[in-house]
Order: C-alpha cells, then structure tokens, then sequence
C-alpha cells in the first residue's frame, strides 16, 4: 500500500469531516436546550401547548430523518406562496432539519429523566420550605440530567453516524469524499478511512460521556 | 397548651373514606406516637398536617393558627408559614441523591433561610455530631446505611429548627438490625422536649419514648392515652387484638442494644 496514496484520500475525507463535525456541534448545541424546552411544554399543563409539543414530537420521531432532510432542502422553496422566502443555503436547511429531529427525541429522553424521579423528592423539597425554582433547579433538574446521560449519550453518537445523510442532500461531508474517490480509483480505502474517522470521533464522545457518567454519579 | 388541634378530619379519595372524623391535640413537647394497622389512616392523617396531602373537611389549628378550617384552606403563604414550622422525616428518607451529607442538611437553610455560610456549615457539623454521622460530611447518600441515611433525615430536618417533628415509620424500611441506631436518635431528641409525633409499628419503641399513644384503626382515632393505659389497660377490644397481633415482635431494649453493637463495630 502506497502510503503517499493514503495520504492523498485522506486529505479531502478530513476536509469533509470539518462539516461533519460543525454540523454535530451545531445540532447537539441546539437540540439538547431546544428539547429540554419541548419536555416544559408538554409538562407544563397548559392545554394547546401540550398539544403542540406533543403533535411535534410524534411527527419528528414517526417519520424518517431522510424524509426531514429532503424536505427541508428540497421541499420548502417550493411551497405555495412562502416558498421563495425560504431559499436557504443547503446546509443551514439541513442543521435545522437535525435540530428538530433530534430535538424531538432529547425532549423525550429528558421527559423519561423525570418520571425516573421519586416523588419523594418533591414531598422532600416541599416540607424543607423549598421554593418551586430552588427545588426544580437545585433538586430535579440535575437528577433529571443525571439520569437521562447514558441515553443523552447514546443520542449524540446516532448523532455523528446521521450526518452522513447529508450525502443524500449533496452536501458534501466525509462519505461523499469516500464514495469519490471509491469511485474514481476503484478502490475499498477511502471507505475504510471514512470508517475511521468515524470512529475516532464516535470514540471521543463514548470516552468524554464515561467521564461525566463517573463525574456524576450518585454513589 | 395545644400545639396542634385537629377536630373531625376527613379524608377520601374516592369513595374511599381514608380519614373519618379524626379529632385529637397534641400539647407543646409532647411525644405522641400514632399505632394502628396499615391502612388505619395514620400516615395519611400525618402528611396532611403538614400539606403533602389536602383532606375533604375538619380543621386542624397549629399555634393557634388554622391550616385548614372546616375543610377550607388558608391562603398559600400562610399555608406555607404555618408547615414551615413542622420537619417531617419519610419512611423512605427521600435524601437528595446528588448531593453530599453536608450540601442535604444545607440546601434549606440556605436558600429558604439565607444563611451565612458560616452559620450553615457550624450547624451541620454539630448536627451530624448529634446523630454520630460527623465523618460522613463529605459522603453522598449512596454510600450509606439506610439506618445511616435516616439519621441524616433526622439531621435535616433539624436544620431548619422547627418547632415539631413528624415521623412516618421512620425504621419500617430498615433492615432489623438497623432500627435500634434510628430510634436511638429519636429518643435522644425527643428527651430535649422537641413536640414529635410519630407513627410507627415499633410497640416497644412507643411505649418507652411516647408521652402519649394513639390507637388509629379505619380512619379513627380509636382509643387515646399514656402508654400505660393502651399498652396494660387497652379499653376498646380493637386495641387489644391490634396488640396481641404485634406482641410477637422484638422488644425495642433488643433493638438498642443491636444498635449499639452496630456502633461499636463501626468504631463510634
């Protein structure tokens, strides 16, 4: 194996994997917060919220990512009417499209975060006089956070492995530099490559969670 | 001087009557223990003095001051001032998890009370000296015995000073041989004259700290009176059979003398 050749393919695989990772940082940065605030809407009791929340998340998580994707790049300026004022550069339509997708399913495993909450908590925290933001914020919410890591976790690795969907949108990312050079020399390498470097990354978050998960335990 | 009047609470949820015109008082450093068959009411009628749970009617007065007045609640901030005064301990303890011995004795004060840093951590320190958890400051809860997790319930609620304390079977989720070391700490308290009510199966126990027991079965107060009377003199044939059924039950002196061989092996 041609070791100068190794470094030729990857070279444009590393350039790809520079918008792979801006587009991780850009949806697990917006997704997490965002989710969070679709958990307080369906909690928070008030009817049309509640509805909202709800509707959003079944349509997000009941329908392929692939689907959001296309339809966000290729479907929105073609609607009726508003169409034309949602041109967008393709990759910001594709980030939102992972923003809402993935919002909707950190908004799920946070609210799984707290029903795994005893209600003796909140009976704890009421009869020490706590107020409802002391007990949300000092008692709940980092249990809440505790609790949801290992799946927060296991969310943002699906994370990395997702943006290879870009592909399908032409925006160009890791696998679209593989499959070039696959194609253009026939040649298995660049895919193991792009393999790689997926792993690398993949194991940089698996390492970085273990950390916070042994950081936060409870005991 | 009653420090808490209860007359005729109700309770339902449903159709079910849980709490049916219970009446009693409770005098200032009064310790009053509450027996009765589970499913009695006994736990119901203790959180609802302190608001965990809203009864159907009847009234209950603390300090002179009504919680609740003939099935009519106070306004939310009174509602507040007046449990504020009440420390509950849980049968399951309920500590916070995440944070160590020392920050669960704290976080109240701190945030409810204000206070200084200083005064929080003097009082935690001589508080956990008090229930012999001194070297556990800087544990988290996990770490410990359940009977060493109570003791730190107890601690807690401490903390916030408060004029009575409610217990809710604070040993009936612990291993046997760790009540002894829990109830050692309640009577400690309770010789300093804190006004406590505790519901409990523990007859040993009650007869020896109670001032007074009461006899709670289906949502009644049954029968009321010093140990004496409800242990040797029981009037009513409920009582009586409700006794006979628990005298199978290990003697409280047993209990603290596991409690202190616990002590020992753990160097105290």
């Amino acid at each position: 194996m041609d070791i100068n050749y190794l470094i030729d393919i990857t070279i444009p695989i590393l350039e790809g994997a520079r918008t792979t990772i801006l587009l991780f940082l850009i949806a697990i940065i917006t997704s997490i917060p965002l989710g969070f605030g679709l958990t307080l809407l369906v909690r928070s009791g008030v009817k049309p919220l509640v509805w909202f929340g709800n509707t959003f998340i079944y349509v997000m998580r009941g329908t392929p990512l692939l689907l959001q994707l296309l339809f966000f790049v290729f479907g929105l300026p073609i609607l009726p009417v508003i169409g034309e004022y949602l041109v967008m550069d393709r990759f910001v339509a594709a980030s939102l499209a992972f923003i809402l997708n993935y919002a909707a399913y950190f908004a799920e495993i946070f609210r799984g975060g707290l029903l795994a909450i005893d209600k003796g908590q909140y009976e704890a925290a009421q009869v020490l006089g706590l107020s409802r933001w002391h007990m949300t914020t000092r008692i709940i919410l980092p249990q809440m956070f505790r609790v949801a890591l290992p799946s927060v976790s296991n969310e943002s690795i699906t994370l990395v492995k997702d943006t290879a969907l870009l592909y399908a949108v032409a925006v160009p990312e890791i696998l679209h530099f593989a499959q070039t050079a696959v194609n253009r020399d026939v040649n298995l390498l660049p895919f193991l490559v792009a393999g790689v470097i997926y792993l690398l990354m993949t194991l940089v978050l698996t390492l970085l969670f273990k950390y916070f998960e042994r950081k936060f335990k409870f005991e | 001087m009653a420090i808490i009047e209860v007359t005729n609470l109700k309770k339902s949820f449903g159709d079910l009557d849980v709490l049916k015109k219970v009446s009693f008082e409770v005098h200032k450093n009064e310790v009053v223990a509450i027996i009765g068959p589970s499913g009695s009411g006994k736990s119901t009628m203790l959180r609802s003095l302190i608001h965990l749970e809203e009864v159907t009617g009847g009234t209950i007065r603390v300090q002179d001051e009504y919680l609740v007045h003939d099935g009519v609640y106070a306004d939310s901030k009174q509602v507040k001032s007046i449990t504020s005064r009440m420390g509950m301990v849980f049968q399951h303890f309920n500590l916070f998890p995440h944070l160590t011995v020392q920050r669960n004795l704290e976080l109240a004060p701190k945030y409810v009370k204000k206070e200084s840093a200083e005064v929080l951590r003097q009082k935690s320190a001589a508080l956990l000296k008090k229930v012999g958890l001194a070297d556990k400051a800087d544990v988290l809860p996990g770490k410990l015995s359940g009977g060493q997790k109570q003791r730190v319930a107890i601690a807690r609620a401490l903390m916030m000073s408060p004029d009575i304390l409610l217990f809710d079977e604070p040993t009936s989720a612990l291993d046997p041989e760790l009540t002894g070391e829990v109830l050692q700490v309640i009577k400690q308290i309770a010789e300093e004259h804190m006004t406590m009510l505790i519901v409990t199966h523990e007859m040993g126990f009650a007869r020896d700290v109670a001032d007074r027991v009461i006899f709670m079965d289906n949502g009644e107060v049954m029968e009321s009176g010093t140990p004496e009377q409800i242990f040797n003199q029981p009037k009513m044939e409920r009582t009586r059979a409700f006794l006979n059924r628990e005298r199978t039950e290990i003697p409280f002196e047993i209990c603290i003398k596991a409690g202190e061989i616990n002590n020992i092996n753990n160097g105290q």
